[in-house]
Formats: C-alpha cells, structure tokens, sequence
C-alpha cells in the first residue's frame, strides 16, 4: 500500500533526478486525480486535461516542494480547484453535455451509474465537496481546509448535494 | 466510493509521456553556492592579477586554456569542427559553408532554409520565392508580393515550403507547384513557421500568438495551443517531432499538442533542440553576460551578447554566435569539453551587420 512516507521519499528522489521515482509517484496518484477530476466536470478528455495539468504543476514546483507537506492533498487541492473553474466556466458558456456523461467501467462497491448521472446534477463546488469526501475520503474539516472554506459551508453543499442526489438515486447515501 | 472512470488507462499513458517529457525538461534548482573566505578571495585575486600582468603568467594562462580545452580564435573560419554544411545569412546574401571551409554566396536572397536533406536551399528575396541548388543555380522560382521566412519540410519523396507574404501563411509544394495560401489560415506572426520532422504538420504563430499545427494534407488544424506566446521568435521541433519549441522575448517553452509541457526562463534569448534527443540548449543574459546552459549546465559563458546558437547534426558541438566580440564559438559538448573560436566573422561575410545562422545541416544528403 502507499503512504505518504512513501511520497515524501518518492519526492525527495525526484527532486534529485530519479524518474523512476517520479513514475512511482504518478503511478500511485494518478488514478484519484483522474476519477475527481471525471466526477466533477464528466468529461474524460477535460479530466485527463486537468489531471495531466496538475502533475505539470508537480514537475514546474517540484524542486521547491516542502516534503514534510502531504502530497496527495496538495495534489487533489489542485485538481478540484481546477475542475470546479472548468465545470463553471463550461456553465457561463452555455455548454450543455451531448448525451450525459461517458459510462463509467464496471462500478465497484455500489457506485454506479444513476450516482454519477446524479452528481451531474449538483452544482460544480457542491460536487467537488462531494467527491472529496466520498472518493478522496477526506473529513469535512480537511475538505474545508483543501478548499478554503469555512466548515459550516463545507457541511451544508454536503447535505444539499446529498440531498439531491438522494432524489435522483432514491436510495439512501451515508 | 468507487469507481473506475472511462478511459483511465489510456489517459494515464498519455499523460505519463507529457509528464516525464516536462521532467526531463525541467531545469533543476542551481546547487547551492559555496562562499571562498575573505582572505582566501583576495590570495586567488591578488594571484590571478600577477598571472595576468606578468610574461610567464600569460604562458600559465596559455597552458591553463589548453588545458581546459579552451583554444585562442582562429583569424578565419578554416573549417567546421564536423561534418555538414552552415547556411548563414548576412547583408549580401545567403551562404553556404562546407565541412572544409569553402563558402558560396547565394547573393541578394534575404533568408534561407535548407532542404530536409540538405541539397537544396529555399531562399526568399523581396518578392521571389526560389529553390536552389548547393552551386546557386536557381531551379524554380516564383514571384510573390514582400516573401519571408520560408521553411522546407518532407520526406525524401515529397517537400513542401512554408513561407509567407507579409502576414499569410503559404505553402508550396517542393517543385515550386501548387501554391496557396492554406485554407484562409488566420494570419501569422513574423516568424519562420516549422515542419515537424518527416511530416506535413506545419506550426506557425498567429498575429495574436497562438501556436497552431496545420496538417498540410488534411488542411485541418490539428492542435492548437491552449497558451499565448508573445513576441515570439523561434519556433523548432524535436528530431522526433513529439515537442516543439517556441522561444519568445526571454522565455523558452516546450509545447506537446498544443500543451505546454515545460517552459525555461530567467532572459533566455535562443534555444535549440539539441539532434535525437529532447535535451535543449539555451542561452541567458546576466546583466553584461550571457551564458549558454545544455540541460542545466552552463557548457559556455562571456561578456556582451551571444545571438544564435545552432547544434551539428551529429549533436556534438554547438555554435554559438558572439557579435560582440565578432566570433563564432564552437563548444564541443559531448566526449570531452572543447571550445573553438573564430574571430573577424564579420568581414568574412562581407561585412556589413553580423551574419545569421540559418541551419547547420546534415552529414549525408
């Protein structure tokens, strides 16, 4: 399994030229910053856009990255802000999706395609909360402080995203 | 909360090669710099002066520059340091500078561009587009209003020019038929447009500074870049053709389908794409001087200006062009460092303003 020691070791080798670490590290990330990305713009070629984006920003930063920082969160702070400014400046155009977002592959633990249909629905930071609390698993209070918000806001987009999404699944979201 | 998203593989290849494209780009934090004493500053300083002043300390110096590889300028170019041919553009003309030193003028053309293989040269006067041989014999012309910048790309089969005529974009086929202007392309900034190597992708800057790549045969637009490049003056793809590099006023980017994938900065003025490889040479002003780094080391440095630098196809030397002090250096970079002068380049073409590298062309061809 990867821990964050890890990245920080990962880290430290890349800075002073070691690919393979750096592949070690892309390989470990990339994944999660792609699926984020996907769920809140639903749209593959926008999300491998952002999610490419955010390890350029690794390599552009790398030598000047603080190791006792955590990676990952830095990353997905990255990725969601990014995500969140792509999905509204598709709304302020007008930009409507074809015919819905890409089906997934086969869902894992639950997380099927009516889910995703429905997160389409949510407003981009209501969704972004969303995917940070239940694919990134971050706790609300890490999510408040990943996007600079206050708790409280945190807490509420959750409920109301919740609670739209419990309409459009009508099944019951813990 | 899982899920697997739709076409996560594939993305993931594709953005592991831009990744590690941009970190083997990447130019590394200089190492910390280790400060001399005080005292022993001034001993090497009052050393360095008593070598400078005295007769034997000007034959130490001699010693010491042979040593390090360092040899005084030649008075004239007598030959290039390996194989190929220079094409160099000055006040009269276009020339063409073999292995061994002989030059030709190809006189009254304003820029040039060799052929993809070297055996014949594009060149462009006020309003005439030609081709011609290594001899100066014109194959074909053809008459255009203010032609610039051309560029010949293509296959040992079929070549297409790129060129343009004030701020369109043309292209040409290899035999000098076929002329148009691609499609009512937006216009293009005053810089040479690029072939991709072995390819008909042609990149090309718009007036507002957007790097487009136009396939040639689909005459569609194939990328274009998600940046502005202000002021740019230099557009060059990798051998492979994968990275394309755009140099504008103190910055070089590299920029793979239209991304930018990584970008050198600190008032670099050139840069080049040094042969099979994605390394890039680049030169910096420092205040009085100006430096040139292959990858992150700094392989040559000087006082006043240096303004082009151009690689040898076989990627071993670099020429860089010191107006300044009137001299062509060429730094040997691989298999043991080696500098080489020349000096009075000026008056060796001609005179007039200091002359242009055009391209330091192919071994065989």
């Amino acid at each position: 399994m990867w821990r964050p020691s890890a990245d920080a070791r990962a880290l430290h080798a890349a800075q002073r030229g070691d690919e393979r670490e750096l592949e070690r590290l892309f390989r470990a990330h990339w994944a999660r910053a792609y699926r984020a990305a996907y769920l809140v713009v639903h749209d593959a070629a926008a999300a491998e856009d952002i999610a490419q984006e955010a390890f350029l920003t690794v390599i552009r930063t790398l030598d000047r990255f603080d190791r006792s920082r955590p990676f990952g969160p830095w990353l997905h702070r990255i990725v969601v802000n990014r995500a969140i400014d792509h999905a509204r400046a598709r709304a302020l155009r007008g930009e409507v999706l074809g015919d819905g977002p890409e089906p997934a592959a086969p869902p894992v633990d639950g997380f099927d395609e009516r889910l995703i249909g429905g997160l389409a629905e949510l407003d981009p930071e209501q969704r972004a909360v969303v995917v940070l609390r239940y694919l990134l698993e971050y706790t609300p209070g890490e999510i408040a402080a990943l996007l600079d918000l206050p708790r409280g806001t945190v807490n509420s987009r959750l409920r109301r995203g919740l609670d739209t999404l419990r309409e459009r699944v009508g099944e019951e979201i813990r | 909360m899982r899920f697997e998203a739709p076409h996560e593989r594939e993305a993931e290849k594709r953005a592991w090669l831009v990744v590690r494209d941009a970190y083997r780009l990447r130019e590394p934090l200089p190492a910390p710099r280790r400060r001399l004493r005080p005292a022993v500053a001034l001993a090497v300083a009052a050393a360095v002066v008593a070598c400078v002043v005295s007769p034997p300390g000007r034959a130490v110096l001699g010693s010491l520059r042979r040593a390090v590889g360092v040899e005084p300028a030649a008075p004239a170019l007598f030959r290039l340091p390996t194989a190929g041919k220079l094409l160099v553009r000055s006040d009269e003309g276009a020339w063409i500078v073999h292995a061994d030193g002989s030059k030709r003028l190809l006189p009254g053309w304003r820029d040039a561009a060799w052929s993809p293989f070297g055996r014949y040269v594009a060149v462009a006067g006020p309003d005439e587009l030609a081709a011609v041989d290594l001899d100066g014999h014109v194959r074909w012309s053809l008459a255009r209003p203010a032609v610039r910048l051309p560029d010949w790309g293509g296959t040992r089969t079929d070549t297409r020019i790129a060129y343009l005529t004030r701020s369109r974009l043309h292209v040409v086929a290899g035999d000098g038929r076929s002329d148009g202007d691609p499609g009512g392309r937006p216009a293009a900034a005053r810089v040479a447009p690029a072939w991709q190597p072995r390819r008909f992708l042609l990149a090309y800057v718009t007036t507002r500074g957007r790097v487009k790549a136009y396939n040639a045969v689909a005459g569609t637009v194939a990328w274009q870049s998600d940046t502005h490049f202000p002021r740019p003056s230099r557009l060059e793809w990798s051998s492979d053709g994968r990275l394309l590099l755009v140099v504008t006023h103190g910055k070089a980017s590299v920029v793979r389908d239209g991304r930018v994938v990584a970008v050198r900065s600190g008032r670099v003025t050139a840069a080049a794409f040094r042969p099979g490889s994605h390394t890039l040479a680049a030169v910096r002003r420092h205040g009085g001087t100006s430096e040139v780094l292959v990858g992150p080391r700094v392989v040559f440095r000087g006082t006043g200006v240096f303004e082009d630098i151009s690689w040898s196809p076989d990627g071993k030397w670099l020429l860089v062009t010191w107006p300044t002090a009137d001299q062509w250096v060429f730094v040997r970079v691989a298999g043991g460092r080696r500098i080489r002068a020349v000096a009075n380049v000026t008056r060796q073409f001609e005179g007039g303003a200091f002359p242009k590298i055009a391209g330091w062309c192919c071994s065989a061809g």
